[in-house]
């Protein structure tokens, strides 16, 4: 199930799917979702074992809200099924065994920060103390304070706390750091931390490959309303084969670095050369033959950023 | 559990400054003002039934369906929010929510009620009967049930930018029409007999039930629980709907 699949996503379908998701803190299957002609959602599955921290990646428009959407109950798919610890959307909602942190989601204009926590605590069953949801997303000293008087990123830690009230095993979070600076995030993630080590299982939605690649312990990309890679950060990465070669070399050109052997394309400003390379023990060799001089060479594996474009950039598919 | 989230709902309602305003300030100030202008005599063919009277159970109907109505009204910006998306990620049910917010709304109307009918009382001296009191303040209060539901059936249709022409329309059509705020009687008969079919004409019912007698009770309680039918099968409907789509 881990390794990385790239693709349609048609092979991952098979009549094995229901064994392999008991058990799962998250299971969806065949999951289709169109509006209209716009296939939003087209044929998800995808099996979240308890614990993982999964990270869902994809521009806009690739089918991710929609997906968590369905995952949620917020909407039907058209068909196929989603079930979090092996119950209905619903179900597992009314259970308080799923918090959320949705994109569009905001607070009340007319009620403070402890009250809204409490309004949502005080319509679970088994909710943890207002205090301590409070205190796990780091906004126990604004409880006071009205929700209009809130930064951006103060509103994104207090939905976290609402998410987090009903002491769920399973967060959604949907684009959570969108409203939130740097140091904000760091803060964000830290307080996450807490949850996970508990051993709780998180999926979110991010457009920021950094915090995929740094918090998720798997990678999941979309791309036109399905599943286009996943894997942990590294197998994702290692979708997109080659590296990136660097160097000062005086007296580059670009047609020049071109024609160097393995490699597929050259940037050169200056002084400064970046390569493209297919295959990079090939390009180091030549390039220290022809260019002794040449220094401060390094050579990196491409990043997540290379592998989500390289996976989700062309436009064959169409994403609206 | 339920009753905490009701009394949240109820001090978020309560403590909006634009419901203090226009739904308990506005009313007392009018019916202040209405008595200076009109309130001298006797209401005729009445057995000597004052205006301030007729004026104080007229306000205070009038000030409680606002406050129920409007109450129900803002859900269109918990709608619009997002709010009641996060909402259907706890075991409220819709059905849930919609008792509560018209809970909420019925609950409201009670202050504007008894603040005019205090008034009345204290500065405009009004007297009544135990039994009349108990129709003007409580009869009145019930009566405005329907009143919640419509609120929250313009909740579900408004989107948070209409939902103040909605309310100021509806004040109009059934404040005016519906003979709280004038009399029924100056209207034309054809004009009289569109107003005796709104459910805010069987609410002034009540209260002026009390002053002039009850022949016409049971009617209007049978409009307004047949009001309270209609308003609440279009907002479960349109809820449903609206859930489905989102």
């Amino acid at each position: 199930m881990n390794e990385a699949t790239r693709g349609t996503g048609y092979g991952q379908q098979g009549p094995g799917r229901a064994e392999v998701s008991a058990g799962a803190a998250v299971s969806l299957s065949g999951l289709r979702k169109h509006y209209g002609e716009v296939r939003a959602v087209d044929g998800v599955d995808l099996v979240i074992a308890p614990g993982e921290v999964v990270a869902l990646l994809g521009p806009n428009g690739a089918g991710k809200s929609t997906t968590v959407d369905m995952l949620l109950g917020l909407s039907n798919p058209d068909s196929g099924e989603a079930r979090i610890f092996g119950q209905t959307p619903r179900d597992a909602v009314a259970a308080g065994a799923v918090g959320a942190m949705l994109q569009e989601g905001s607070l009340l204009d007319d009620a403070t920060v402890g009250e809204t926590v409490a309004m949502i605590a005080s319509l679970h069953r088994k909710p943890m103390p207002v205090a301590e949801a409070l205190r796990r997303a780091n906004v126990e000293d604004l409880s006071g304070r009205m929700c209009t008087k809130l930064s951006g990123g103060q509103k994104q830690r207090v939905r976290f706390a609402v998410a987090l009230v009903c002491d769920p095993h399973l967060l959604v979070l949907d684009e959570p750091t969108s409203a939130m600076d740097v140091g904000t995030r760091r803060e964000f993630w830290q307080s996450m931390k807490e949850f996970t080590e508990a051993g709780k299982t998180v999926l979110f939605a991010t457009h920021y490959l950094d915090e995929a690649e740094e918090f998720a312990d798997r990678v999941v990309l979309m791309r036109s309303g399905r599943i286009v890679a996943d894997g942990s950060v590294a197998e994702v990465r290692s979708v997109v084969s080659g590296r990136t070669l660097t160097a000062q070399v005086s007296g580059a050109t670009q047609s020049a670095m071109r024609t160097l052997p393995g490699v597929r394309g050259a940037d050169v400003r200056g002084e400064r050369v970046a390569l493209d390379c297919a295959d990079s023990d090939a390009t180091i060799r030549a390039l220290i033959t022809t260019y002794p001089q040449a220094y401060d060479i390094e050579i990196k594996a491409l990043g997540l950023e290379e592998a989500f474009l390289a996976l989700t950039g062309d436009n064959e598919g169409g994403t609206r | 559990m339920r009753t905490a989230y009701l009394a949240l709902e109820a001090k978020r309602a309560l403590r909006n400054p634009r419901f203090l305003m226009f739904t308990v300030v506005f009313p007392v100030v009018i019916f202040v003002i209405d008595v200076a202008a009109f309130g001298k005599g006797a209401v005729p063919d009445s057995n000597g039934v004052p205006y301030t009277s007729l004026l104080m159970v007229s306000l205070a109907a009038f000030g409680g369906f606002m406050a129920a109505m409007n109450t129900g009204a803002r859900t269109a910006v918990e709608r619009a929010s997002g709010w009641q998306r996060q909402l259907r990620l706890t075991p409220l049910k819709p059905t849930g929510y919609l008792v509560a917010k018209g809970a909420v709304g019925t609950l409201v109307a009670l202050p504007p009620i008894v603040l005019v009918s205090l008034v009345g009382v204290l500065v405009e001296g009004v007297h009544l009967s135990g039994g009349a009191w108990a129709q003007v303040v409580l009869g009145a209060w019930v009566a405005t049930i329907p009143f919640a539901v419509l609120g929250l059936l313009v909740g579900q249709l408004a989107t948070a930018e209409t939902m103040q022409v909605f309310t100021s329309g509806l004040m109009i059509v059934l404040g005016f029409l519906g003979g709280i705020l004038i009399p029924v009687q100056v209207f034309p008969s054809w004009l009289s007999h569109i107003s005796m079919v709104l459910p805010s004409y069987w609410l002034s019912q009540i209260g002026q039930g009390a002053l002039f007698g009850n022949d016409n009770l049971g009617k209007a309680i049978l409009w307004l629980a047949a009001w309270t039918v209609v308003f609440a099968f279009l907002v479960v409907r349109r809820y449903q709907r609206d859930s489905a789509r989102v």
